[in-house]
């Protein structure tokens, strides 16, 4: 069994009578690009949140790099880096300014950081911006320096909330290559996206995530064989002597469609819309 | 203005704002936090009610006076007082003023005359108009008291008088709003406003310096600005009515026309910024910057070096310092506690002597700036993750202790603090004299005792009841209404103190006595700060989404 990177045990969050994240047993082992999915309001952030220390559980164990995230929190954290949902930028600091404030947070000293920032500026082509205000950056320029923040102390883990929302395909490739040379060397990242070709490129394991319970775990090979199985114990048996059906080539989509029931969506259609 | 009439789905759109209106109102009841709010906007009306009902008895007395005694021109002086209000109050004080995004309503099938109504309807009560309209009906009132047959021919008056001002003051607000849309163009416009400001505060202290010798040079600069005043809407409204009285059909029928020229000239203006508007006018920061690509990369920057500071609290104090440094509007804050200094240096003496009265007891120069120097510190203080808005994510997922945090923003707001009290006592050794060894030590000592209780207080109040505010634009500033009635009642709780203390002092005849005791409190204050730090890193964790959810706000 690999080094266990992120696992959840009965992980729930409850908002009054809601429960966002329901029961929630995770687990990542450490080097794997992991996408976690789900419809909108599955509960995907509200599990991120918990697990990067933005928002307490209800209920439920969350280990990060065998540490418990709860009585470990500060150790945790300053192995992990996070991309959350509104990017936690500061708006009135230039980009260099930020990153090495972020790194100086982290605990770097000056020079590391000063090397660093200028490294990330470069490699995310934001050396052009050397005085504008993170305020005036377009949004990929925002996502570029949020990812950049994120990555600045070398973490092991990590934890992207929508990284390619918003960002062009230049952007999207300088992210993603920057993302795989990680995985290649050794990091853990966690990532949710509603851009489903991205995740299947990307990801070696998957978990799906639908109305705060998790109904898929795998990786993208075992989440196919599961639907195939599921639908074909749904259909009559082959009659005597006949050749069974080829095994499906399904993509993410289709698979994801499927888990959440989303095909049955699409078939439903608006009466009065011409 | 041509073709204004209103498509047929207006009254379904208009009903639906109404009620939307109504729902986030409903809405934002159902939190504590929002029923606190609504508290102190009940206070706050309850407020503007008694100055609104005090000047209108004082307009309805004065009108009375004028028109029983003869002198109806003279309503022109309460026109122009209430015409100024109406137009300056709701610039300097944007907070109590709806500022509507008209760029919500544009996406849905509006036609222009309806998106002008609706443009015109928003913020139509706030505080500025409701008193303008009120001490309008009291000098109404008074006339019609005074004179029966004006009554109706003042109220018609002071009706297209009204309508002038609400178009007006909506000209000025959304030329101003146009401003306010880019950071460049806002921070000009917040360094001219403040200039604007401080010059408007000398005009004061200079009138009362020349008044002795300049009255003959007064009275005939004012016997030239009058034609000019009779050609503006105060003046011509109050013309209006003296004609009237005087049966003078021809004049006060073209006076009330130039009235109603008045209303739509600035009609027209207005119509331009709403027209821009309606039609998609972009504002936004990213097409207003220009690109200064160089193609050469950026020098390496090493941020701060702050010997003897942990690596995460140098980097929170560069931070919080480079962002007071790039706003205009917190600059010239840090500013005023010396500006304020100087007017009092030039404000004439009851005594006739000259000079203000700090001038007759320059031992309170320097305790009164150093109070006046915190307490507009309080609204940084008070509010201290208010700034970083989104960028409060951060330091719940950083490896930095919540505790370690506040205290990092809490040193760099002392460091604000104790760069004031400096300039404050260089200002008071400059304007008047340099404080005395006892009074200085005095107020040293009551400052130690009452940064770290305001530092606790903030603390705690930063983490109930955050608000996000922008540092580069004039009039959002302001911590919530809950913050604000806190505030006050912990100053006066401050002040009660402090005074005590001094008359305490004063009553043994010796100033040292009130250093001793400021810094037994000091001491105290200390130990409970250091109490409420623990305090304050477990309420933050609990209340971390709150905190998260309230300063990311759109």
């Amino acid at each position: 069994m690999a080094i266990v990177a992120i696992s959840t045990e009965h992980l729930t969050r409850r908002f009054g009578q809601f429960v966002a994240v329901d029961d929630v047993n995770l687990q990542v082992a450490a080097g794997q690009f992991f996408g976690f999915l789900g419809p909108n309001g599955a509960g995907k952030s509200t599990t991120i949140k918990m697990l990067t220390g933005l928002l307490a559980p209800s209920a439920g164990r969350m280990q990060i790099l065998g540490m418990d995230l709860t009585g470990n929190a500060i150790d945790v954290k300053r192995q992990i880096g996070v991309v959350p949902e509104g990017m936690a930028l500061f708006g009135r600091l230039t980009g260099a300014e930020y990153l090495n404030f972020v790194g100086r947070m982290y605990g770097l000293d000056r020079d590391t950081v000063s090397k660093r920032s200028a490294e990330l500026l470069e490699f995310m082509q934001l050396v052009d911006q050397p005085k504008t205000l993170i305020t005036d950056y377009s949004h990929g320029m925002q996502k570029k320096l949020a990812l950049a923040a994120a990555v600045i102390h070398g973490p092991k883990i990590l934890f992207l909330d929508e990284p390619f929302e918003g960002v062009d395909a230049i952007a999207s490739g300088t992210l993603k290559a920057m993302l795989q040379s990680m995985i290649a060397r050794g990091a853990t990242i966690f990532l949710t996206s509603h851009v489903l070709e991205i995740v299947e490129r990307l990801c070696s394991h998957l978990a799906i995530i639908h109305r705060g319970r998790l109904v898929a775990q795998g990786s993208l090979d075992e989440l196919r064989a599961g639907v195939a199985a599921q639908a074909a114990a749904a259909l009559p048996p082959p009659a005597p002597g006949a050749e069974a059906p080829a095994g499906e080539k399904l993509t993410l989509e289709e698979i994801f469609l499927r888990i959440v029931g989303g095909a049955r969506q699409a078939d439903r259609e608006l009466s009065w819309l011409g | 203005m041509a073709g204004l009439t209103f498509s047929r789905e207006a009254h379904g759109q208009f009903a639906a704002i109404a009620r939307v209106r109504w729902q986030l109102f409903i809405n934002s009841l159902r939190t504590l936090r929002g029923r606190f709010e609504m508290v102190s906007r009940i206070f706050i009306a309850l407020a503007f009610g008694i100055v609104g009902l005090g000047g209108a008895t004082g307009m309805a007395a004065a009108s009375y006076f004028f028109v029983s005694q003869g002198k109806i021109e003279l309503l022109a002086i309460l026109l122009w007082i209430i015409f100024l209000s109406w137009q300056l109050f709701p610039v300097m004080a944007t907070a109590f003023t709806e500022n509507v995004d008209s760029s919500n309503l544009l996406r849905f099938p509006l036609s222009y005359p309806s998106f002008f109504l609706i443009r015109m309807v928003y913020g139509a009560f706030d505080p500025a108009t409701a008193i303008g309209c009120l001490w309008l009906f009291a000098i109404s009132l008074g006339i019609g008291i005074a004179d029966p047959p004006l009554f109706l021919w003042a109220t018609m008056v002071f009706l297209v008088f009204a309508i002038v001002n609400i178009l007006l003051g909506r000209v000025i607000f959304s030329w101003i709003e146009r401003w306010l849309a880019q950071r460049r163009t806002r921070e000009i416009l917040g360094v001219l406003f403040f200039l604007f400001i401080i010059s408007f505060q000398f005009i004061g202290p200079l009138m009362g310096r020349y008044d002795k010798r300049g009255a003959p040079a007064i009275a005939r600069f004012v016997a030239q600005i009058l034609p000019i005043e009779r050609l503006l809407p105060p003046g011509i409204a109050a013309t209006a009515i003296a004609q009237s009285a005087r049966q003078a059909l021809v004049a006060m029928l073209g006076a009330l026309s130039m009235l109603g020229a008045y209303a739509l000239a600035f009609l027209a203006l207005l119509n331009i910024r709403l027209r821009a508007q309606f039609l998609g006018e972009n504002l936004s920061e990213s097409t207003a910057q220009k690109r200064s690509i160089t193609g050469k990369p950026c020098g390496r920057y090493a941020g701060w070096a702050l010997p003897g500071l942990p690596g995460p609290f140098a980097a929170i104090f560069e931070k919080e310092i480079r962002y007071l440094l790039r706003s205009g509007p917190m600059l010239f804050t840090l500013v005023m506690p010396v500006v304020i200094l100087l007017i009092f240096r030039f404000t004439p003496g009851n005594s006739g002597k000259g000079g203000g009265f700090l001038v007759h007891a320059p031992d309170l120069a320097f305790p009164m700036g150093a109070a006046y120097a915190l307490l507009i510190l309080t609204n940084l203080i008070y509010n201290n993750f208010g700034p970083d808005a989104v960028g409060v994510q951060f330091f719940f997922a950083s490896p930095v202790r919540l505790r370690e945090v506040l205290m990092a923003k809490n040193l760099a707001h002392s460091a604000v603090v104790s760069v004031e009290i400096v300039l404050v006592y260089l200002g008071v050794c400059f304007l008047y004299r340099p404080p005395a060894a006892g009074v200085t030590l005095a107020t040293v000592a009551g400052i130690l005792f009452a940064l770290p209780v305001n530092l606790s207080i903030g603390n705690l109040l930063s983490i109930s009841s955050p608000k996000k505010i922008d540092f580069g634009t004039m009039g959002r500033q302001k911590a919530s209404g809950a913050t604000q009635l806190a505030a006050f009642g912990s100053q006066a709780a401050l002040f009660g103190i402090a005074a005590v203390v001094f008359l305490i002092a004063r009553y043994f005849g010796e100033i040292w006595l009130a250093t001793i005791l400021f810094l037994i409190l000091a001491a105290i204050a200390f130990f409970v700060y250091w109490l409420f730090l623990n305090r304050a890193e477990q309420m933050a964790l609990d209340r971390r989404e709150a905190m998260i959810a309230e300063l990311s706000r759109a």
